[in-house]
């Protein structure tokens, strides 16, 4: 049966509105939503699955089985293992749910399940805490519990972000063998990545579905791709704030040294030995599939993990391990990662997200300065956000969080700066704009760049180290 | 059988020990952790707190290892998992006891006695033995070697949210005092301040307050409003709405979730601001059902209060503490029975709203239990600053333990000393409110008023809300809520 929109409009709880959506899926067809950032791409496919409140118009025709696959899916089901955490009171450690409850409690088809288990060899994480999971390893459970639902419809929200090389292109090949049994709608950020037996693209802006392309209509393809691409403006990174001081480290020694370092959990060890070190002004591309320990080697740098202290690690001069406070080590270092992103669910505006920057917590807990405002503000007119400095953070679309994390993270000019895939789940515009300034970062000497990501067309001028982990 | 410190002492020393809460200003602490730097502290028990607590001071910058029973280590249980891949130093009483600066004692309150007796002539002359909570010294009159420091540091709040709440670069509210007969150097105070900064506590504000006062008001709150009404609420309420022809499943959610959204409104703004998520008439009803709610149980809560200043509580409980648990374990058992117990949640929609409109009987039981528990607490000498912690401030968390899975798993994770007291208070209050129950029907819990509109008489509403706005509880809790705010600005 045809999927069938007329002139729906609806609404969302953070008082985001699609409008006037006039839109007919046939079936046979598969779909591709394209867009910017906070255009409405994940709303019109949520829309598929019975989100929203209705305001005027009709839906008719949806299929009573849909599976969902998306960061807004992924996150909620981390925050709910989260919450039970949180929950807990005095003096119990939450495990958390294993992964194999989350993928075969209320499975419709088991046997899809441990096939994709097999397929993604995931049988090594069913005894693990779901929460306990890398990002790409949760991407993974979530993928299978959607396609193991036995669904009439597959939204497909960013299917593919978050992968690495060889899970991406496994999924790559599955899917068509899906095509002709399931309606497949996909939210895609990269036209590169958009699979051939997508019939269809529909360009979303400012909550209206503005066009409708057919695949093989080249031309209107070609366009739709054009407009996508509009040009990033010219980039100025806004000042230092001469009164937040970051103590001047020693340009002849090394930012960090990690000597013969090792993270052990009983007796999993996912690093063994390992030696890095990182001169002031080098910069620094950090690769490796899922799972293979780039987050936890990043964070043994931060002081997130427990196990720096067990470790032979020097940072900004501290030997670790030797009395020195965590917060004496974060004021080095500016930090963005997907992990953060899901952390930083407080309500806060905008412009205190960027100042938070400038003493290294979650949220803002101290009184800020006018020069700090003025500096904030700067940097949310360079992302394009001028005149929102007031709105809060929890209301922006998931890409626009990102731009604001990083922007965050460099406020304070860091000599160190890590990026743990910075564009994960940012359309192509945005995608290149982050790019732009972490390639202007990496021009300027004063901050050094770790960079981690999956994709290689991805890659960055002025980075000419490289760490790759198996 | 152990001697009642409290009742060892002279009513004014009593009194003034009751009185001691001071809100302590982040000014305060301009030395930072500097008393504890270079000193070695010793964490005994690897739970949720004694896990967090540490992570959070060894970031300070402070050395901190874990002792833990010679059995534990062996068999590698959970405890000596937690610190090994934490990365912390951990060995027996012997090995590390006796280098301690510092011995932190974040073992449960049932364990204290036999805990310290054995650590304590491992510990080196005049080095620092901390608790978490006084019951140990207050209620069972351990006696510390004279040239050791005794310390409190209590951070209000579960330990996985101390750790969070650190990493965030902000703290939880934290209560410390010192044991004044076990204060030889006069450092107490300066190890306390140290030990709360070292886990974040200042920034979101430290209490100070005395061991007499924590645990006097501690056991008062955690026994009625906190677990005992909860309890006895979620009960009564679900066999209520089951009688009067309501969804089991519906019956059941709104019962599990209901206390935390409507304690959410409590959190943000008192009394007043949970009430003022009702409608006028249902505001009105609420306010008049949780009259008579105060009316038929303040005897009960001046009970509580009584025993537990008697010591009559901790005796009866100690009593089954050395009967193994006997009672307590008996009535976990039965809980899991209890028809709300065994119902899961129905999986329909409940919207915020909803669980304020459909659950005015819950709201006035809320406000009922935290205002006698209050009205008591002071009543019996502990200042308003502690009362309102005890009470108000912490009802939310416990809210959260049944949102999660129920009375059971509440009953399973609080404190020792709270699950006994709350069996008690359940076992009279049910009783107490059979009466009561049997005049209350559906309008005010499960289906919501059914009235054709939502005027009120003018001069009625005004009373009703001049009262609510003018109990002491809501005067002191908008002072303090007023501090937090100043520092926690996303509140």
């Amino acid at each position: 049966m045809t999927i069938r929109l007329d002139d729906f409009t609806v609404q969302f709880d953070q008082g985001f509105q699609l409008s006037h959506i006039n839109w007919q899926i046939e079936p046979g067809q598969h779909w591709v939503i394209t867009g910017t950032n906070g255009a409405g791409k994940s709303a019109l496919s949520a829309v598929l699955a019975g989100a929203g409140d209705r305001l005027s118009g009709s839906i008719d025709n949806l299929p009573e089985r849909v599976g969902v696959v998306s960061f807004e899916a992924q996150a909620e089901l981390i925050a709910a293992e989260l919450k039970k955490d949180d929950a807990d009171i005095l003096d119990v450690i939450s495990e958390g749910t294993p992964v194999r409850e989350i993928i075969f409690d209320d499975c419709a088809n088991p046997e899809t399940a441990c096939d994709l288990i097999a397929r993604f060899e995931l049988d090594y994480l069913l005894d693990r805490a779901f929460r306990k999971l890398s990002t790409g390893e949760s991407r993974k459970v979530i993928l299978i519990r959607a396609l193991a639902s036995n669904p009439d419809l597959l939204v497909l929200d960013e299917v593919f972000e978050g992968l690495d090389a060889a899970t991406l292109s496994m999924l790559e090949q599955y899917l068509p063998t899906l095509a002709n049994r399931v309606t497949m709608v996909m939210v895609l950020n990269r036209f590169d990545q958009i699979p051939e037996f997508i019939s269809h693209v529909a360009y979303v802006e400012h909550g209206e579905l503005l066009h409708q392309v057919r695949r093989n209509d080249e031309k209107s393809y070609a366009e739709l791709y054009q407009l996508l691409h509009l040009k990033t403006t010219h980039l100025d990174v806004p000042p230092i704030d001469p009164d937040t001081e970051i103590p001047q480290l020693d340009s002849q020694q090394p930012l960090v040294r990690l000597n013969g370092i090792s993270i052990k959990y009983g007796d999993f060890t996912l690093l063994d030995k390992l030696d890095w070190c990182i001169e002031a002004n080098q910069h620094w591309q950090l690769s490796g599939p899922n799972g293979s320990g780039k987050t936890a080697l990043l964070s043994l740098i931060t002081g997130d993990h427990p196990q720096c202290y067990v470790n032979d690690i020097v940072v900004f001069g501290y030997q670790r391990g030797n009395g020195e406070s965590i917060w004496q080590i974060k004021q080095f270092i500016g930090y963005v990662s997907t992990a953060l992103q899901w952390e930083y669910r407080v309500g806060t505006s905008l412009r205190n997200v960027i100042i938070s920057g400038f003493y290294d917590s979650i949220g803002l807990y101290s009184k800020c300065t006018d020069k700090q405002r003025q500096i904030a503000d700067q940097w949310l007119a360079l992302l394009g956000m001028r005149g929102r400095s007031d709105q809060p953070f929890n209301k922006l679309s998931y890409g626009d969080q990102r731009l604001l994390l990083i922007a965050r993270a460099m406020v304070k000019h860091p000599p160190l700066l890590i990026l743990d895939e910075p564009c994960l789940g940012l359309d192509d515009m945005n995608r290149q704009l982050v790019l732009a300034l972490i390639e202007k970062i990496c021009a300027g000497s004063e901050t050094s760049v770790i960079y981690v990501n999956h994709h290689p067309e991805d890659c960055i001028k002025g980075i000419d180290n490289y760490l790759a982990l198996k | 059988m152990s001697n009642n410190y409290f009742n060892s002492l002279p009513l004014r020393v009593q009194l003034a020990e009751l009185g001691k809460c001071r809100f302590m200003h982040i000014s305060e602490f301009p030395d930072g952790v500097a008393a504890l730097k270079g000193k070695k502290m010793v964490v005994i028990g690897c739970g949720a707190q004694g896990l967090n607590q540490g992570l959070n001071l060894r970031d300070s910058g402070l050395d901190v290892s874990y002792t833990l029973r010679q059995a534990a280590i062996d068999e590698q249980r959970q405890s000596w998992k937690s610190a090994t891949e934490n990365g912390f130093t951990v060995g027996t009483y012997e090995e590390l006891i006796p280098t301690a600066d510092v011995v932190l004692n974040l073992t449960p309150d049932k364990q204290h006695t036999s805990v310290v007796n054995a650590v304590m002539p491992l510990m080196k002359n005049g080095a620092c033995l901390s608790y978490s909570h006084g019951f140990n010294i207050v209620e069972e009159g351990m006696k510390v070697r004279d040239d050791l420091t005794v310390i409190m540091v209590a951070p209000k709040c579960p330990g996985s949210e101390v750790r969070a709440e650190y990493v965030r670069g902000f703290g939880v509210p934290t209560l410390i005092a010192v044991h004044e007969d076990n204060d030889p150097n006069g450092e107490g105070l300066t190890l306390a301040k140290a030990y709360a900064f070292g886990t974040g506590g200042h920034k979101a504000g430290v209490l100070m307050s005395s061991f007499i006062a924590e645990v006097k008001s501690d056991l008062m709150g955690e026994q009625t409003i906190l677990c005992g009404m909860l309890q006895t609420g979620s009960l009564l309420c679900y066999d209520k709405m089951i009688e009067e022809g309501v969804d089991a499943g519906y019956a059941s959610k709104l019962i599990q979730f209901g206390w935390e959204t409507v304690t959410e409104a409590l959190k943000y703004g008192g009394v007043t601001n949970m009430l003022d998520r009702l409608s006028n008439p249902a505001k009105i009803k609420a306010f008049d059902l949780a009259e008579e709610l105060k009316g038929i149980m303040r005897s009960l809560y001046n009970k509580h209060q009584d025993d537990i200043m008697t010591g009559n509580f901790s005796s009866t409980m100690m009593a089954d503490w050395a009967n193994d648990d006997k009672e307590l374990l008996g009535w976990r058992a039965d809980t899991a029975e209890t028809p709300f117990e065994k119902m899961p949640a129905g999986d329909m929609e409940i919207s915020e709203q909803e669980y304020f409109d459909n659950g005015i009987l819950m709201i006035a039981m809320v406000k009922a239990g935290v205002e006698l528990a209050f009205e008591t607490m002071t009543a019996a000498g502990i200042i308003p600053d502690s009362a309102y912690y005890e009470s108000l401030h912490e009802t939310p968390l416990i809210a959260n333990t049944i949102a999660r899975k129920k009375l059971y798993e509440m009953n399973a994770t609080i404190s020792d000393t709270a699950e006994y007291g709350c069996y008690l208070f359940n076992h009279a209050c049910v009783p107490l409110l059979a009466d009561f129950m049997k005049g209350i029907k559906s309008d005010v819990i499960g289906r919501g008023l059914s009235v054709d509109d939502n005027g009120v008489d003018n001069a009625r509403l005004i009373e009703v809300n001049a009262a609510l706005r003018s109990h002491p509880v809501e005067e002191i809790g908008a002072t303090l809520r007023g501090h937090m705010a100043d520092m926690k600005k996303i509140v």
